[in-house]
């Protein structure tokens, strides 16, 4: 039986691991490369790492840290952050990694994601949906003040036949309150395409609880990880004993 | 000398990267000199099988590798797309012929309820005899949307996903996994220990 996936999100700023609050309020909670070496002794079943300031300060990704950082991995690895070119992908696919996540250039070139899935096919391409509430309306998180829904969004990139969806509340990031359970059953309506949810996690049951919902997606998170004494291994206990499918 | 078969078809340093953690001489190349001379051959890849093919046909390595694997007996192992090639024919995107070393087809995971591709992790089995039930295996990292259809007699392990599925395919000196035991954590490296570690 195919398994509920459990991933560990590390976010980085350029310089440390950082973990924010609804996406301000970052705060310091480590080297990559030790958190890295640590979640893959503890068996988590993938790993997501992401430069969140790379497109905001108009810079590449820490290649050379990313390879360090992907080298203490025996499990799958999406790397996400400032990725513009097919160079940026190939870049990180040549030091190791599976998947690369994208976002700001999925959002104003989808043409450009059809052409990447082409070329590096739909299994290695992930896109990253920020999501914000406005008006009781779901939109993605932007930059500028552009509206744009996270429905017609993933939509087109479900038709760009993009390997998977990481969908991250940005009110519930760092809140530990947990998941918006209405946000990934909405999601799960919108696209059949794998979904990894992030975002509000905060004690084992809220990862029960999202699954409960009847949601078959992936479980990501980070605050738990990085500020509680619960670790990946735990929570797979929890979601064993409430017969959620896991490997432990 | 262990040699990884650089053909353009994905992520080869995952590969590279657990044989050496196992203290194996390893090479990634294309050179059929290199290739005559590994211990062992490993054909990973991900991607489309026409595309992976083409790349093979393109680079002169579809007859040496018949010569080494099937004519000399050279220890080979095949990981997801590199399992789908030794296959007579596959369909991805369009119908080709394959390396056609074991017979039998590729085709696409059609299921009515589960999303495709299969991804994530998934525990293997093997068949005991009639009526004796399964031997559960380890859990692996899956992630294809399309799987092998052996047609002559081989020795299998399964994965369930709504029907069952080759997880992977051992005939004398070839063997082959749907999986990908290098992103598969201690189940895979210690699958790759015992194998590589009774060949090279």
């Amino acid at each position: 039986m195919l398994k509920v996936r459990l991933i560990p999100v590390m976010t980085f700023n350029g310089v440390s691991l950082v973990k924010t609050k609804q996406f301000t309020n970052a705060r310091t909670v480590g080297n990559p490369i030790q958190v890295a070496r640590v979640y893959n002794s503890r068996n988590v079943d993938e790993l997501v790492f992401v430069d969140i300031k790379a497109t905001e300060q108009g810079r590449k990704i820490n290649l050379p840290l990313v390879k360090k950082v992907i080298d203490e991995c025996f499990m799958p690895v999406t790397i996400g952050g400032g990725i513009r070119t097919f160079e940026d992908i190939n870049d990180l696919l040549g030091i190791g990694a599976d998947k690369v996540l994208i976002k700001s250039k999925a959002l104003q070139n989808p043409e450009f994601i059809v052409k990447a899935v082409e070329y590096f096919g739909s299994q290695c391409i992930s896109i990253a949906v920020d999501v914000i509430v406005k008006d009781r309306e779901y939109l993605t998180h932007q930059k500028n003040d552009e509206k744009v829904l996270m429905k017609t969004f993933i939509e087109k990139m479900h038709q760009c036949n993009v390997g998977e969806f990481v969908v991250n509340s940005v009110v519930c990031d760092g809140m530990m309150n947990g998941f918006d359970k209405i946000l990934y059953q909405n999601v799960s309506q919108i696209t059949t395409k794998p979904i990894v949810a992030v975002g509000g996690a905060g004690v084992p049951s809220h990862f029960t609880e999202l699954v409960q919902t009847n949601y078959n997606g992936a479980l990501a998170a980070s605050s738990i990880y990085h500020f509680t004494q619960y670790t990946p291994q735990e929570v797979k206990k929890t979601l064993n004993k409430a017969q959620i499918p896991v490997r432990i | 000398m262990i040699v990884v078969i650089d053909y353009g078809m994905g992520n080869l340093a995952s590969v590279q990267k657990v044989i050496k953690s196992l203290k194996k001489e390893v090479k990634i190349t294309c050179d059929k000199k290199e290739i005559q001379k590994a211990s062992l051959i490993v054909l990973p890849g991900v991607g489309s099988f026409e595309q992976g093919m083409k790349n093979l046909n393109d680079l002169g390595l579809v007859d040496l590798l018949y010569q080494e694997v099937i004519q000399n007996k050279k220890p080979f192992l095949g990981i997801c797309l590199g399992m789908q090639l030794i296959m007579e024919k596959g369909s991805e995107p369009n119908e080709c012929n394959g390396l056609g070393w074991i017979k039998g087809r590729v085709v696409p995971i059609v299921n009515s309820r589960l999303p495709v591709p299969h991804l994530g992790w998934n525990n293997t089995y093997k068949h005991k005899e009639e009526n004796q039930g399964d031997t559960l295996l380890n859990n692996f990292y899956f992630i294809h949307s399309f799987h092998v259809l052996p047609e002559e007699a081989v020795e299998c392990t399964y994965v369930d996903y709504e029907f069952r599925m080759v997880a992977s395919i051992e005939k004398e000196n070839i063997f082959a996994t749907q999986f990908h035991p290098e992103k598969s954590q201690n189940a895979g490296l210690l699958l790759l220990k015992n194998y590589i570690e009774s060949y090279a």
